[in-house]
């Protein structure tokens, strides 16, 4: 629609729009001089700054092994599962470092919902496997979870579906379905921020198209991290990217700069197609 | 063949395909006849059991306690004791088991001490399980002075107890770890992850290998001498020396008395069907399929 409004005008419009939200000013993630080393000693990201706005969809993109998961799985302390994963800086999550020692993960992880890059349905119910979450911070009465689920399925646009077969086994669902049901249950326990790693690349294109959709919509609501090896898919989807090679961010900006005006080189032959 | 060989490429000699259909042919030959020299041994030991055991049957053996030769007797008292001994001794070992399984791969995975705790078990499951017997006798029976139920129950569940951590472990292996940080993104503390998900994603499994523990241990003999002895009647005081199948058929198949003889031939008939019955019931908790 803009495109066309553009072309009645002489002068045309800047070729980067004015963001509405600036990230750097009111971020509602801002990682600082982070660094992560795994087990092996291997220097996997370098001194990451990066802010990530609230209410927008901001897309990690790059080469596999750059480092866009690991940063991804930082920032809900996903990697502290795995001893001898190490991450130092800062990482300040509503102004709080959530690196700092004693910080509560399970409050974080409330706060920090993840999906994955293949479906997870637990081995449960549709109906238990969204009120798993919900369970562990809230004690509702049958009728208010029934409600809570309802809302988180038809959120994740899935509802319709499933209603009549709530009691049946997540894992008999379609890979699509199942990972819409996982968006659900991450959503379930209201988070404010929603990780999504890769999560379409293990669907077929109607699947992805839905789960995209979902993301702009989540969008209005949640901020919301991408990571992704679809550059089409950042460019449908994210407000902002970050292109990240070999454990550095190299540019972030907003994705239509990324795209068609890139700042440094590498980024500029990366987006074009030209390795990765 | 014909149809196979003409869509080849063209760059593969007709020399080739012929030789690779023979070899086909040679191997998948030589596998035929391995499995069907596998059953053919199988279903002649059942036939075999079916044809002497099943013309002893009667009622008659499940209501008369074992007695001497030529006076009717049964089997009663050693089916119940088989029944409470194996019971006991695998309800000994599951939580043991399943909690030890837990540990190795929840817990412990990847330390020095998981390590070794699993080749100290490796080792166990394959024990002779007469060393088994002889290890209670030591530290049951002789402190007692006497042989009893529970002396053979802990002898099994011995035995059945690195089954069942082996199985435990290999099943919680097989949980995709992306489930568990599925859970723990959610924020879920740890033993509700073990519980809710590793559990239940496993829990087939695990009841096979319990299932599969119970048919193994149900026909051990060897530790039941040295511990739960045998009884000529009837009891279910498991403090007490009891009678058991697997004893039972020892002692009478290589007795001089035709009655015993049947009855031994009957008894095993019972406890091979049985561990039939479990071990089918075992596939029965197979993951269902979809739907």
């Amino acid at each position: 629609m803009t495109e066309a409004h553009t072309e009645l005008h002489a002068v045309p419009p800047p070729a980067v729009a004015i963001p509405i939200i600036d990230p750097h000013l009111d971020p509602k993630i801002a990682v600082k001089n982070l660094n992560f080393h795994y087990q092996t000693g291997f220097h996997a990201l370098k001194d990451i700054n990066l802010s990530i706005a609230d209410r927008c969809v901001t897309a990690f993109i790059g080469p596999s092994g750059c480092g866009k998961s690991t940063l991804l799985r930082v920032l809900n302390r996903i990697y502290d599962l795995y001893p001898g994963q190490r991450a130092t800086g800062t990482v300040l999550v509503d102004g709080e470092n959530i690196l700092a020692p004693g910080y509560d993960v399970t409050r974080l992880r409330a706060k920090v919902g993840m999906v994955f890059q293949k479906p997870t349905p637990f081995p449960l119910t549709i109906w238990d496997n969204i009120a798993f979450g919900i369970n562990l911070y809230e004690k509702l009465s049958k009728p208010d979870l029934d409600n809570r689920i309802e809302w988180a399925l038809r959120k994740a646009a899935i509802w319709e579906e499933v209603k009549d077969k709530l009691k049946r086994n997540g894992t008999s669902l379609s890979g699509g379905q199942q990972q819409r049901l996982c968006i659900a249950r991450a959503i379930a326990v209201k988070p404010e921020v929603i990780l999504m790693d890769e999560p379409c690349s293990a669907l077929d294109p109607i699947s992805t198209a839905r789960v995209e959709e979902l993301i702009l919509e989540l969008a209005d609501d949640y901020g919301i991290v991408l990571v992704t090896h679809n550059m089409q898919q950042a460019v449908r989807t994210a407000d902002f990217t970050t292109f990240m090679y070999l454990g550095e961010v190299i540019e972030f900006g907003e994705t239509e700069q990324i795209f068609s005006n890139p700042r440094e080189q590498r980024t500029q032959d990366y987006v074009t197609g030209r390795f990765g | 063949m014909e149809t196979q060989a003409a869509t080849t490429p063209a760059s593969v000699s007709q020399e080739i395909v012929r030789r690779r259909l023979r070899a086909n042919r040679v191997v998948t030959g030589l596998s035929v006849f391995a499995t069907a020299a596998g059953l053919f041994l199988l279903a002649w030991i059942l036939g075999y059991l079916l044809f002497k055991g099943f013309t002893t049957l009667s009622l008659g053996m499940f209501i008369h306690d074992t007695a001497a030769p030529g006076s009717n007797g049964g089997l009663r008292n050693a089916i119940i004791g088989s029944l409470m001994i194996t019971g006991v001794g695998i309800v000994l070992a599951t939580p043991i088991g399943i909690l030890a399984g837990t540990f190795l791969i929840e817990y412990g995975r990847g330390s020095k001490l998981a390590e070794l705790i699993r080749f100290v078990n490796d080792m166990l499951v394959s024990a002779p399980s007469i060393i088994v017997g002889l290890f209670v006798y030591v530290i049951v029976v002789k402190p007692m002075h006497h042989f009893s139920g529970w002396a053979g129950a802990i002898a099994l569940g011995i035995i059945a107890l690195p089954i069942i951590v082996r199985t435990t472990q290999d099943m919680l292996q097989l949980v995709p770890d992306a489930l568990r940080e599925a859970a723990y993104a959610l924020g879920a503390p740890k033993w509700r992850v073990i519980v809710v998900v590793s559990y239940r994603a496993a829990f087939q499994g695990m009841m096979t290998g319990v299932l599969l523990a119970v048919a193994r241990i149900s026909g051990e003999t060897a530790p039941l001498l040295f511990t739960a002895l045998s009884n000529s009647s009837f009891t279910a005081d498991m403090s007490s020396p009891m009678a058991s199948l697997p004893v039972i058929i020892y002692n009478y198949a290589s007795s001089p008395y035709p009655d015993w003889k049947h009855l031994a031939w009957a008894g095993a008939l019972l406890i091979t069907f049985s561990v039939l019955i479990l071990n089918v019931v075992a596939r029965s908790f197979a993951p269902r399929s979809r739907n």
